[in-house]
């Protein structure tokens, strides 16, 4: 199974992968709306809005967990 | 040749340390394990655990990381197809249930862990809590659920199984607490989140 090098989300079925395209390295909810992937900042935005929104961290600590999350995903891997 | 063939002893020796570390953390807790009772039971000399993991931390850190990454990926299997509340909330304890003993160590434990393995919680939770908030914003929007916070709706339910988990001793010595009281769990937060007609 792949898994998405941005954020490390397992994608099985073909609407996991970004634009249905089971070729692509990363997730339906890491592209934009053209099927690109989203930059860094892109993601670590969203990212942190998605885990402020649903499971209500401080925005300054959920933004760092982001940080080291992403960190390690091979996307943003230094 | 020779060098492939020790890169591969090398990972294979990696994979049996890790293994063994899962194992016995789950047994004997995350901070209080020593590396000799790992190198023990990977069968392994204690150096040679130094040799693949420089410090305590990097083996700790990397071991959770490694449960975090199963963890997901189970819980998504599992979840897949499943779009009620409900469903997912089960299809979450039947995930956690076969992790229980690894799970209750790290939530017990995880204000204690470096920094990094606290953030594989969060990315344990995030698994979760993505698939819950869609479920619940639908049944929602069909009159179905409560109106309430999305996150609260998630941390409502985290608080009630780490309750649990953590105090499984006192809930259910000696057996799985999930399995003794998913059920009733499941029904209880149910009940508090749909609209009664």
């Amino acid at each position: 199974m792949k898994t998405c090098i941005a954020c490390g989300m397992p994608m099985e079925k073909t609407s996991d992968f970004a634009a249905g395209d089971v070729n692509k390295d990363y997730c339906v909810y890491c592209a934009r709306p053209d099927g690109t992937m989203q930059s860094y900042d892109e993601k670590l935005d969203s990212m942190t809005e998605f885990i402020v929104r649903t499971q209500g961290l401080d925005k300054k600590a959920a933004n760092e967990a982001a940080k080291s999350m992403m960190a390690r995903l091979p996307a943003w891997k230094v | 040749m020779k060098e492939t063939q020790r890169q591969k002893q090398k990972s294979q020796t990696r994979k049996q340390i890790i293994e063994a570390a899962l194992k016995q953390y789950a047994k004997t807790g995350l901070i209080k394990t020593p590396t000799i009772e790992i190198a023990k039971s990977a069968k392994v000399s204690h150096g040679t655990i130094f040799a693949h993991f420089p410090t305590q931390d990097v083996l700790l850190t990397e071991v959770i990381e490694e449960f975090g990454f199963r963890v997901n990926k189970r819980l998504h299997e599992l979840v897949e197809g499943k779009s009620t509340v409900e469903e997912i909330l089960k299809a979450h304890l039947e995930g956690l249930t076969e992790y229980e003993d690894f799970y209750i160590r790290l939530v017990s434990e995880s204000r204690l862990l470096p920094p990094q393995a606290q953030d594989t919680v969060i990315m344990i939770q995030s698994a979760i809590s993505h698939h819950l908030s869609r479920a619940a914003e639908i049944e929602m929007s069909e009159g179905k659920l409560k109106k309430l916070p999305l996150h609260m709706v998630f941390n409502g339910w985290i608080g009630l199984i780490h309750y649990y988990l953590t105090n499984h001793d006192l809930f259910s010595p000696g057996e799985s607490v999930l399995k003794r009281y998913g059920q009733e769990l499941t029904a209880y937060y149910m009940a508090l989140l749909q609209v009664r007609i």
